[in-house]
């Protein structure tokens, strides 16, 4: 979409696909998350919850947002598949990794797709938590380093 | 999904926008204020705005190096921001060299500040990352789509050790 010169228009359809494709890994990580709390130690159940938390929040205004532009917002699958089998605390942590991986990559698209400041905005504070989120699951998973050096580049 | 139309109206809902901008848990961007004045995407004339974030990261580097030399055992927290941040300096570099030598900085040597006689702490080098981080999520607004992806990664990569070396 072109938007003409002087128009005050600051979301087009290539930064709604960004969203929708950041809206998708929010479901994505929301489902993961659901799934491992159950093979999680209580401390590490606790921060799982609190980041599914957070995704929740996130999802929700990504949706909001969406639909205030007149884009219908993309559904939850009903599963999703996961690198590895959840079988155990490890792989649990490993899973919420890949989750929180992907939704870092997808935030930073969004922040590359979008010429809107306020958007801009919204995508560095999704990118700059999510870092934090990824990064105590890496160390939680001995991965190193635990704080991505470059959070969200392909 | 890519092909699908996903606009039925170019206008976006301001209040909304920024709903989203400030629901999202705060403390990455709180620190802006030059957002507003920036026109995304439009060169400038001068050094090029990369430059800056290039030298803090190298001194980044250079004061975690010191931090070590300082205290050996803390290279588990200190030696990955070292690595990191020469990381940073090293992308930043080419994507300055990549728009050309027109754009070198024009105030060679401008930025190293003068170093405490005594020896640096991790504190010193938080507080070094926040003012790092802060001084990328100021440009953010403003760059073009080829260099906000780096620029954005360096801040939220700063933003996230600065978290851990104030956790205990």
């Amino acid at each position: 979409m072109t938007t003409p010169p002087g128009a005050t228009s600051s979301v087009d359809a290539v930064a709604a696909d960004a969203l929708q494709n950041a809206l998708a890994t929010e479901h994505a990580a929301l489902w993961v998350y659901s799934l491992i709390i159950a093979f999680l130690p209580a401390g590490q159940a606790t921060r799982a919850r609190a980041d599914l938390e957070a995704h929740r929040m996130l999802r929700g205004q990504v949706e909001q947002t969406l639909t205030d532009i007149g884009a219908r917002p993309v559904s939850a699958q009903p599963a999703y598949a996961t690198p590895q089998p959840v079988t155990d605390a490890r792989s649990a942590g490993n899973v919420a990794v890949t989750a929180e991986t992907d939704a870092l990559r997808a935030w930073r698209a969004v922040l590359e797709h979008t010429a809107d400041v306020l958007l801009r905005k919204a995508a560095l504070q999704a990118l700059t938590e999510g870092t934090l989120r990824c990064a105590r699951w890496r160390t939680t998973t001995d991965q190193s380093p635990a704080i991505p050096t470059f959070p969200g580049a392909p | 999904m890519g092909a699908r139309s996903v606009m039925r109206d170019g206008a976006l809902s301001r209040r909304r926008l920024l709903g989203l901008a400030l629901l999202v848990p705060a403390g990455a961007a709180a620190g802006g204020g030059s957002l507003s004045a920036c026109t995304v995407g439009t060169p400038r004339s001068g050094p090029d705005p990369l430059t800056a974030l290039a030298e803090k990261a190298r001194s980044d580097a250079a004061l975690a190096a010191a931090v070590l030399a300082a205290a050996p055992d803390l290279a588990d927290r200190v030696e990955p921001v070292r690595a990191a941040r020469a990381e940073h300096a090293a992308a930043l570099d080419a994507e300055i060299a990549r728009l050309g030598p027109s754009r070198a900085p024009s105030v060679p040597g401008a930025t190293a500040s003068p170093r405490a006689a005594t020896a640096p702490t991790p504190a010193t080098l938080k507080d070094a990352l926040d003012g790092s981080a802060r001084e990328a999520q100021d440009l953010v607004g403003g760059l073009p789509a080829r260099r906000v992806g780096l620029v954005g990664s360096v801040a939220a990569c700063c933003t996230a050790y600065a978290s851990m070396l104030a956790a205990p």
